[in-house]
């Protein structure tokens, strides 16, 4: 590194400084914000930060003013967390940057405005990515990691200063969001409910004041809240408000949010258009659509086992697994069809038999009682309208619309 | 550097002065103060003048802040209420203290016993400074004492004797308090008075910071001052080093002489309260006196000893009244502290005037005498001492043995005044004793007399009565009550020795503030039963030889062969304790461990935190301490006169081994004093004190080898050596909760483990009995820490038992630590129980999150494996409901899956009837049910129906009609399930072990019946 003078170091500080309480005291925001963004690797923060570490002193420079010491608190540790972030040392970073964060709480509690907002947004995700990077560091050096644990609670402080009456309520949905990315990475997700409660039970506000931006992270993490709890309706609800209201041109988020909307969408019975997979490279469902169009239940639980991992970790393993009654149904249906163009009449009887044939064909193994076991659940569950003759072991289907369609109720459980 | 000047200096002009002058020199910086007041204003000056110059010394080596705060302060104060004389005396006394704490610094890297002694004052100090709101109870005593004394000093012209003795300055300037207080019996009483009450009532902070001083310096008394004031001489003139050393220490003589001749005023007190006559005291006094003086430096043995006892019986006087009273007041615990100063200035005194008046000629010999060999062997601070020492004691002994019979001849004048007193005047006559027993008796008196007959008497003016009615009304309690009438008992005597009580408008008196009752609580707690405490004092040495801390540190104390000389001078300080370790030891020996527990309290009160807290504690210290001292003494009654007899034979008891165990104990506190000195150097480096620094630093290193001897018993904790190690070769074991530390003949070698497990494996008796083994065994395991392949078994096994049982509970446990156990790679059946977690987060947790991740965490080995495979399969027949696969699954589970879905079947089978029910019409045949639901044992075939099929129709259909189902009997004669109907009447039925807390393996007969087999 090439390291300035000390005379280029001391500039470097005092201007930053300056810049700080230049943006303070004029209440830029914009700028504000600029000084704590860590992770944006921006040059002027990167060289602020080699100079630190050349100029090992900056907290004297702090304190030789009045204008600089009133905000020791928050600067020091601001400092001393750039330095080891500069360094490499995360932890230490996110340490100092923990302190700095409560100091600037500290501050920002005494701003009556929420004109600082954004600054506390920017502070809000740098400590949450910085923790993780800690974490990464932690864990690295077989310690056990803790920080984002740490963050989150360091975040829902943050949330209880916006979360009550006042114009910070604004930002209480983004600190929310930065929690749920939290829980979700540290497999915590109970802990959302209390965070939801306080939003969603909030009459004083309505949720569409709040910024579009974080309205749909929100609904998308409170939508893959509901898939976990395979409530689609209402996960279906929620993901397609994301989806609507996200910014057509992020497509990375469109497709995390088809990612869950999908599987939701075809537990209802809904099933996309191959494009749509295909513009946001979705393709691992493209198998199962084609299962569920087919009733081909050789292909969906071959699509099953190819992206089981994949699938299990985002957590649709079992809503997509789900999908086999549907598949049942659909061959039924299939089987239907074809009766009813030999024989008319006849029609609404299928034997057994005739399914176990047709699943054979499809190279799943299954006895009768397995295959009756299976039409009973069909017509329990409501996907087929009839009833079973165990005598003559045949499905006698109902005139009427023997396969009703879901149209976006759920499958009867 | 600064003091070496002066004192030189000082020396030099004094030296051909008289006596008074030489007394200047010793003082020089800290006594010449004590002298300034007495004899004229233009000395005060000349006196203001040293103070100024110790102070600047100190100030350069020592950065206390608080000390110097404490001298301005007194002096200012003095001048606001009394006037000139008082505020040299005040200053004086304030320089006392100050230098004192310096002192102690130098001391602690210099000699053990010293420094601890030294820290103890310090802590008073400490203690003291941060009571300084407090009205002075105790010193309406002294003012008492003052104008007594001034009478019977004025006979007495201990100042020629001082003058002989110019070499032992501290001594010196012990005699010159007194000799301050002669011309101030030659001034008006009113003056002494004066400086007395200015003292008690504005300073008495200081006061008691001074007393406490001394009081130290008395504990070690004689000892410091002896020590100190013989090296001092020699510092001067050869080592400049010391210099401040020996400033620091003559200062802390001064103060101490200071006190004692305030102390002797008050000891006075009582006497004065009852004798006019108080030369008559003092003569007796005196018979002790000339013990501690005649031996001045290490004539410790006598000196050392009267200071401790004497502390004690005054403490004890001081308790007594507290105890009538109920509650010990803080307050009152100062006036015990300061009594014992003051008892002890009174002896040194009257052993001057012993001297002087009836053995001039010996008393001044001896001094000299030792004081020259203190001189020559100057280079090395502990050889030195250690002669003197040798001569000292020698010394000491025989100047016992003239001044007693001196005493007794004295006796006579004192005694028929202080008979009046109490029995306590009879123990006078005794030698050695006499010392000890006298300033009890005196204090006895000094606190019930004083107060008792003062209060009792009626000649008090109303106004007082109701300053005392408003003062108790502010009471909340008892206790402050209690607390409230000592100190109010000590105002009025103080006002009455005064002579102010009928002049002061006690209307317009402001009210002390009620003391706090929580300290008086903690106080109470401690102190009201002196005896217990004195007693766990007197334990506690014992108790220490036991703990980890001892061994080490005898350990180390053999290393530090330089300290020996200390322990030496320790040895010779506490002479009597082998003899009669009750009396005396104890009391010795409580009094240094209170004193090294003295030294923190100061130390943080230093860091500035006054928090009551502390101050209970240090109240509580040094409650402590008076309270052991006063139990040693009043406890030792009988034992007094034991050691008197014992007293000249100080050095025979110094046996070897005791004589190490005082090493240690000093030791302990050398170490103390080494943090605290560390501690201290961040302060004091601002001041830049160089040699203070270095000579802590030295102490550091000396106490460092303690230090690392502690740390590594504390912190270092072993626990591959407190792991025990089984020797109980018994296979069977019952299970029992631990409830202390393990005793290893009860616990099982790993061999025997392995034994055992193996019994339980293949034991016929029922699960209860593996269960309370396997739980034994684990026991085992953990307390000897053995994690390896057999604690997988152990847990595997007990796992096992418990799921075919159904224990969840037990399975539950079992299956954590084999979580950990296979996280640590440990070998073990890993799948088998992966299967078993997969399973039990299906059947039993029903969150999918669960699943999911348990699910995702299975490695791609781990799905091959069959056991695994099956439990996939179950969760997939679950989670589709599909109940045919369910029960064929459940009849070809491997391992224990069974077991697990067992408690799954039940659910499973609801479902299936209810699904069944609503999709076949219009029958379904229970042979049929009985099938797919596994109620038949055999395996499930597509042929029709075999023997094994039909036993399980009658518990099929048992099951049906518990749980509503609408069964008819065809025309075939066969069992049909009427599908329509039950779809209306199917219930889960209550399960029949249903139990109230819900947990029917809970029930105990439920239980013993599934499991005994």
């Amino acid at each position: 590194m090439a390291y300035p003078s000390m005379g280029e170091a001391h500039r470097r500080i005092t201007d930053y400084l300056n810049k700080f309480c230049d943006a303070v005291s004029y209440q830029d925001v914009a700028s504000l914000a600029q000084l704590f963004s860590f992770s944006s690797n921006s040059p002027s923060l990167l060289s602020l930060a080699d100079a630190l570490n050349f100029f090992q002193d900056a907290n004297r420079l702090i304190r030789q003013s009045d204008k600089f010491s009133q905000f020791g608190e928050i600067l020091a540790p601001l400092f001393r967390s750039l330095q080891s972030y500069r360094l490499g040392n995360l932890v230490e970073a996110y340490h100092a940057f923990e302190k700095f964060a409560n100091a600037f709480i500290q501050e920002f509690r005494n701003w009556e405005s929420a004109w600082a907002l954004e600054a506390l947004y920017v502070i809000a995700y740098e400590i949450r990515v910085l923790a993780e990077r800690a974490d990464r560091e932690l864990s690295s050096n077989g310690k056990s990691p803790e920080k984002l644990k740490g963050a989150g609670s360091f975040l829902m402080k943050v949330f209880g200063v916006l979360a009550g009456k006042g114009p910070k309520r604004v930002g209480a949905l983004y600190v929310t969001c930065q929690l749920f990315k939290i829980y979700f990475k540290l497999g915590t997700v109970h802990l959302c409910r209390s965070v939801i409660r306080s939003i969603e039970t909030a009459r004083i506000f309505d949720f569409e004041e709040f910024p579009r931006r974080d309205k749909v992270t929100y609904m998308y993490y409170t939508g893959r809240l509901e898939v976990f709890n395979e409530n689609f309706p209402a996960a279906g609800h929620k993901l397609s408000y994301a989806l609507t209201h996200c910014n057509p041109l992020r497509e990375a988020n469109i497709r995390m949010i088809l990612k869950y909307l999908i599987p939701v969408k075809l537990s209802l019975g809904i099933l996309p258009k191959t494009c749509l997979l295909e513009k946001y490279n979705l393709l691992e469902y493209n198998d199962v659509v084609q299962a569920l169009k087919r009733g081909d239940l050789r292909l969906l639980r071959h699509a099953l086992q190819e992206h089981e991992d994949q699938f299990l970790r985002s957590g649709v393993y079992l809503v997509l697994e789900k999908l086999e009654l549907q598949v049942y149904q659909r061959l039924v249906k299939k089987i239907y069809f074809i009766q009813k163009q030999k024989d008319p009449s006849k029609a609404h009887q299928l034997k057994l038999e005739v399914i176990v044939k047709a699943l054979k064909w499809l190279e799943m193994d299954m006895d009768l009682d397995e295959v009756e076991c299976i039409m009973t659940i069909l017509i329990y569950k409501n996907l087929v309208k009839g009833y079973f003759a165990h005598k003559s072991k045949v499905v006698v289907l109902s005139k009427q619309d023997p396969f009703p369609k879901l149209n976006g109720k759920p499958v009867n459980s | 550097m600064m003091n070496q000047a002066t004192n030189t200096q000082t020396l030099a002009s004094v030296d051909p002065n008289a006596v008074e002058n030489r007394y200047v020199v010793n003082a020089s910086q800290g006594q010449t103060s004590l002298y300034v007041p007495s004899t004229t204003g233009s000395e005060a000056a000349s006196w203001n003048m040293y103070r100024v110059e110790n102070h600047s010394a100190e100030s350069g080596s020592f950065s206390n802040s608080t000390y110097h705060h404490v001298q301005h302060s007194e002096p200012s104060s003095r001048t606001v209420q009394d006037g000139s004389n008082a505020t040299p005396l005040a200053t004086s006394s304030s320089l006392g203290a100050t230098n004192t704490q310096p002192d102690y610094g130098g001391y602690t890297s210099y000699s053990n016993s010293a420094g601890t002694y030294s820290h103890g004052s310090a802590g008073y100090q400490g203690y003291y400074s941060g009571y300084q709101q407090q009205p002075n109870p105790s010193y309406s005593q002294p003012v008492g004492a003052y104008q007594n004394t001034g009478a019977p000093y004025q006979p007495i012209s201990s100042f020629q004797n001082t003058g002989s003795y110019a070499g032992p300055t501290s001594y010196s300037s012990t005699y010159y308090n007194p000799g301050d207080y002669q011309t101030a019996g030659g001034y008006p009483s009113s003056s002494y008075t004066h400086q007395t009450t200015t003292w008690n009532g504005s300073n008495y902070a200081n006061y008691t910071t001074q007393q406490y001083s001394n009081y130290t310096q008395d504990s070690s008394g004689a000892y410091a001052a002896g020590n100190a004031g013989a090296n001092s001489l020699h510092y001067q003139q050869h080592y400049k080093q010391w210099a401040d050393y020996y400033n620091q220490t003559e200062v802390s003589c001064a103060p101490g002489t200071e006190n004692l001749s305030v102390a002797s005023t008050s000891t006075q007190l009582p006497q004065v309260s009852q004798v006019p006559g108080v030369s008559g005291g003092y003569p007796t006094s005196n018979s002790q006196a000339p013990t501690t003086f005649a031996p001045p430096w290490r004539p410790d043995s006598s000196s050392s000893q009267t200071p401790l006892l004497q502390p004690g019986a005054t403490v004890t006087g001081a308790y007594d009244s507290y105890r009538t009273h109920g509650a010990p007041s803080f307050q009152n615990q100062h006036p015990s502290p300061v009594q014992p100063h003051f008892v002890k200035p009174l002896e040194s005194k009257s052993s001057y005037g012993n001297f002087q008046e009836q053995q001039k000629t010996a008393c001044p010999q001896l001094p000299n005498l030792q004081y020259p060999v203190a001189q020559q062997a100057p280079q090395n601070y502990q050889p030195p001492t250690q002669t003197v020492q040798s001569l000292e004691t020698q010394r000491v002994s025989k100047l016992q043995i003239q001044t007693n019979p001196r005493i007794a001849s004295n006796l006579p004048l004192g005694l028929p005044k202080l008979d009046k007193e109490g029995p306590n005047n009879s123990a006078i006559a005794k030698p050695a004793y006499i010392s000890v027993s006298l300033p009890k008796s005196s204090e006895k008196v000094l606190s019930n007399d004083a107060a008792d007959t003062v209060l009792k008497a009626g000649v008090f003016p109303k106004s007082l009565k109701s300053y005392v009615q408003k003062a108790l009304a502010l009471c909340k309690d008892e206790k402050q009550s209690a607390a409230c009438q000592e100190i109010m008992k000590e105002i009025i005597t103080k006002a009455t020795s005064d002579g102010t009580i009928h002049t002061r408008d006690w209307d317009a008196e402001p009210l002390f503030p009620i003391p706090n009752t929580d300290m008086i609580d903690k106080n109470n707690s401690q102190n009201s039963t002196p005896v217990s405490l004195f007693s766990k004092y007197k334990k506690s040495p014992t108790r220490r030889t036991k703990s980890r801390w001892e061994p080490l540190e005898e350990k180390s104390v053999d290393k530090l062969g330089s300290l020996n000389n200390y322990a030496a001078k320790y040895g010779s300080l506490v002479p009597l304790d082998e003899k009669d370790r009750k009396p005396i030891g104890a009391s010795s020996e409580g009094k240094t461990d209170v004193m090294k527990k003295i030294r923190f309290p100061q130390m943080e009160q230093k860091s500035a935190s006054k928090t009551v807290q502390r101050q209970a504690k240090r109240q509580r210290l040094a409650d402590a301490s008076a309270a052991d001292n006063g139990d040693a003494s009043s406890d030792s009654d009988k034992e007094q006169n034991l050691t008197a007899y014992y007293s000249g034979a100080i050095a025979l008891a110094n046996t070897p081994e005791e004589r190490k165990r005082r090493e240690n104990r000093s030791k302990r506190f050398e170490k103390v004093q080494g943090n605290r000195a560390e501690s201290n150097h961040f302060k004091a480096k601002n001041a830049g004190t160089g040699n203070l620094y270095a000579r802590r630093t030295t102490a550091l290193v000396l106490s460092k080898s303690f230090e690392d001897g502690g740390n590594r018993a504390v912190e270092d904790i072993d626990w591959d050596a407190l792991t025990v190690r089984g020797t109980c070769q018994e296979i069977e074991k019952r299970y029992l909760r631990l409830t202390s530390a393990p005793d290893p003949s009860t616990v099982r070698p790993e061999e025997v483990l392995e034994k055992a497990l193996l019994m339980v494996q293949n034991s016929q008796k029922n699960y209860l009995y593996k269960c309370d083994q396997l739980k034994s065994i684990r026991q085992d395991l953990t307390v000897q820490r053995i994690r390896n392949h057999l604690t997988v078994k152990v847990y595997e096994a007990h796992a096992r038992f418990a799921l075919e049982v159904g224990d969840l509970p037990e399975y539950n446990q079992c299956q954590s630590q084999l979580k950990i156990l296979y996280a640590e790679g440990i070998e073990g059946c890993h799948m088998e129980f992966a299967a078993y977690n997969l399973l039990c987060v299906i059947m039993h947790s029903n969150n999918n999150r669960d699943l999911l991740s348990s699910m995702s965490r299975l490695s791609a080995e781990a799905k091959k494996d069959q056991a695994v495979q099956h439990a996939l399969a179950v969760r997939a027949a679950v989670t589709s409901g599909n109940y045919v696969l369910f029960f064929r699954l459940y009849k070809m589970a491997p391992n224990l899956n069974s077991c697990l879905m067992d408690l799954y079947v039940e659910k499973m089978r609801y479902k299936a009837v209810s699904c069944m029910s609503r999709s076949y019409r219009p029958q379904v045949p229970v042979l049929y049910i009985a099938q797919v639901l596994g109620f038949s044992n055999g395996v499930l075939t597509n042929e029709g129906s075999d023997e094994k099929e039909s036993d399980g129709l009658e518990d099929c259909v048992d099951w049906l009609k518990a749980h509503g189902a609408c069964l008819v009997v065809d025309s075939n004669g066969e069992m049909q399930l009427d599908a329509k109907a039950s779809s209306s009447t199917l219930y889960m039925p209550d399960p029949e072990d249903a139990v109230a807390h819900g947990d029917s393996s809970l029930a105990v007969n439920d239980f013993l019946t599934r499991t005994s087999s």
